[in-house]
């Protein structure tokens, strides 16, 4: 009988695993993908930079947080004309450990734009992503968000899904990945209480079980080619606390190596492995957001509930708009709330009463990635003036959405304007100022680098979904998808990561490679 | 022992900038010199380079500001407590994009420490937390499920 081996740091001499299929990464798309070749029978192997840590494991503190789960520690930033944080997720099960668990359909348009106007045919139909949607609900425990649980879903989300309704707007309770949620509002640090069902917790477990190989802290430095075929990867293992360099690992692909290294590491890794393209690093976008807290007479608690509760796509389609209630943990909301000295301590002191509501814009800016210093992400990217006229009017939606609830201020965090405005100063917020600089942006969800397509000076990857130039390399994760959603992206993430990890298993039976 | 003592030093300075942005406010807890130069020192420790640099770098733009912010031409360590308030309100929302960038680096950080802190969080009716754990898993083996199709294409 075989066994599953989870291998983390360590010194010493190198360490060689063989594999049918070694997938770079451990979030959304690399562990749905590794599911899927290993339920198809593969020998799977899965490589991640990042520790993997339990819900015992998960730090409390926003330090801790920065330290153990982001990429050094949060330092990653986007970089246009303004410094646009990045949210992502270092450890085993990536982002998926860190979200706030949502779980969203791929909108038709999404699929048909995909269709018409990169040519992926009838790879992620309606029909096709509507089945492995149906079977990946079922297997996470996707369901709505109970608005009748009380502090389960949280007065935040609850009265952001009374005052969009109240103004005959689309508004719903979130569908996420929760089993058992507690609504201790702390899916950001990693839950504490495992009810969020993150992929080491299910898909990562199985793989193991199926007699798969997880390496943990072990950032893969490069894609191993010979002859034009990808072969292998091979890096270093990193202590995940002294982020000391141990022994050097290499992992040999029999059949295939599959990137999964999210919209800032796969286009990166593919440069640092001679891998050639024009539209590498290209077409990397975002749904930049930013939020506005409503400051009410009465406690509201956003810290009892859900992290995010209530979503809206009401504007979606003619807007770009997405609205959402989001709880922000405390130190986070210390960092951004305006002013310093006695000024700040004071303003926070109603945090209470404070309930934080979020736009996020489907922007059309399009930035790029490369491989920066030392080998770190450097990302470019600059929202457009229409991303930020969108954004205002999301903000600004959101900001009356507040005074509707009985708000008795609104905190918008834009410079230029007062720290706090009054239900007769919303004038002021739609003439806010239009720049980047201005707002207080962050990116959350991230797309492209190494998109797929049918033109090679348009994508890397080809519909016969390997790296044009390279046979056996293939992208299934944010990285790869051509546009933006509009909507949360991990549901399409996995989608995409599935069908296309079950082609490459039909492919192999077929005799493809 | 000359990096602990640099550290040290290094610690000491940006939490004394930090306790400037999160000072006491009647009920609410400010930040204190010795537990938040604890607190930074760790911090110097674990943080990787590009960190450690940014708040060095954003501690000299608060020491040298004072002149762009509230018109004196002396370093923020030598203004009184209530110059120093008023520099440091007005650092975090002058005009120029480059003054503000450094401040929201020393809020970020100062604002974790500051919301970590048990005496804050009781004051504002928040859950004290425990201590990070710090830990993550090691080596380990599972045994394949004998039930599921293990025996692949390869």
């Amino acid at each position: 009988m075989s066994q599953g081996h989870h291998l983390a740091y360590r010194s010493g001499q190198p360490l060689s695993v063989v594999a049918d299929y070694v997938v770079v990464g451990t979030g959304a798309g690399g562990s749905m993908a590794a599911l899927i070749l290993a339920r198809a029978g593969y020998q799977v192997a899965m490589v991640e930079a990042g520790p993997w840590r339990e819900a015992k494991d998960y730090p409390e503190t926003m330090l801790g947080v920065m330290r153990d789960v982001f990429p050094d520690w949060g330092a990653n930033v986007a970089v246009g004309n303004s410094i646009l944080p990045i949210v992502q997720g270092r450890l085993v099960g990536g982002g998926t450990v860190i979200n706030s668990a949502i779980m969203v359909r791929t909108p038709d348009d999404v699929l048909v734009e995909w269709q018409r106007d990169h040519g992926l045919g009838d790879l992620f139909s309606h029909d096709a992503v509507g089945r492995v949607q149906d079977e990946i609900e079922r297997e996470l425990s996707v369901e709505d968000s109970k608005v009748d649980a009380g502090a389960h879903f949280g007065r935040s989300s609850q009265m952001l899904l009374e005052a969009l309704q109240g103004r005959e707007m689309e508004a719903h309770p979130m569908r996420r990945n929760v089993k058992g949620c507690q609504g201790s509002a702390r899916c950001l640090q990693g839950c504490r209480h495992g009810a969020k069902q993150s992929t080491q917790l299910n898909w990562i477990p199985e793989v193991l079980e199926r007699g798969g190989t997880v390496l943990s802290c072990a950032p893969v430095s490069r894609v191993e080619l010979k002859s034009g075929r990808a072969v292998g990867v091979i890096g270093r293992f990193v202590h995940p606390q002294t982020r000391v360099k141990g022994a050097h690992f290499a992992v040999e692909a029999r059949r295939g190596v599959i990137l999964a290294a999210s919209a800032t590491g796969t286009g990166p890794l593919l440069e640092a492995s001679g891998v050639r393209s024009p539209a590498l690093g290209q077409y990397w976008r975002a749904h930049p957001g930013a939020g506005v807290i409503g400051v009410y007479p009465d406690v509201v608690d956003m810290y009892k509930g859900a992290t995010q509760g209530t979503a809206s796509i009401h504007h979606r389609k003619d807007l770009g708009l997405k609205l959402e209630s989001l709880t922000l943990p405390l130190e986070l909301v210390a960092g951004r709330t305006g002013g310093a000295g006695r000024q700040l301590t004071g303003r926070l002191a109603d945090i209470r009463h404070q309930a934080m509501w979020i736009s996020a814009v489907r922007a059309e800016a399009v930035g790029r990635v490369k491989r920066g210093l030392f080998g770190a992400p450097s990302v470019y990217y600059r929202p457009t003036q229409r991303d930020l006229e969108r954004l205002r009017k999301g903000v600004s939606l959101l900001a009356r959405a507040h005074f509707d609830q009985g708000a008795r201020s609104v905190r918008p965090g834009v410079v230029g304007l007062p720290f706090e405005l009054g239900p007769d100063q919303l004038h002021l917020l739609q003439q806010a100022p239009l720049h980047n600089r201005a707002w207080t942006w962050v990116l959350s969800h991230l797309f492209g680098g190494a998109v797929i397509g049918d033109d090679p000076r348009r994508a890397v990857v080809g519909t016969d979904l390997q790296v044009y130039g390279v046979r056996d390399l293939h992208v299934v994760c944010a990285a790869a998808l051509p546009t933006t959603l509009g909507v949360n992206p991990q549901h399409t993430i996995m989608a995409v990561a599935w069908l296309m990890a079950e082609r490459l298993a039909n492919q192999d039976r077929s005799g493809y490679t | 022992m000359p990096i602990r003592v640099l550290n040290r030093a290094i610690s000491q300075a940006i939490s004394w900038s930090l306790c400037a942005i999160f000072p006491d406010n009647g009920p609410i807890p400010g930040l204190t010199r010795q537990s938040t130069c604890d607190r930074v020192e760790q911090v110097l420790q674990e943080a990787p380079a590009l960190l450690i640099l940014g708040l060095v770098g954003s501690w000299v733009a608060f020491v040298l500001a004072p002149v762009v912010t509230i018109g004196w031409p002396v370093p923020a360590l030598l203004l009184s407590n209530a110059a120093l308030d008023r520099h440091a309100s007005k650092m975090a929302s002058h005009p120029w994009y480059w003054l503000r960038q450094p401040m929201l680096m020393l809020k970020t950080v100062g604002g974790a420490i500051w919301g970590e802190r048990p005496e804050v969080r009781i004051a504002l009716g928040l859950q004290p937390f425990d201590s990070d754990p710090g830990t993550w898993r090691g080596d380990f083996e599972v045994q394949a499920d004998s039930s599921m199709n293990n025996s692949g294409p390869s």
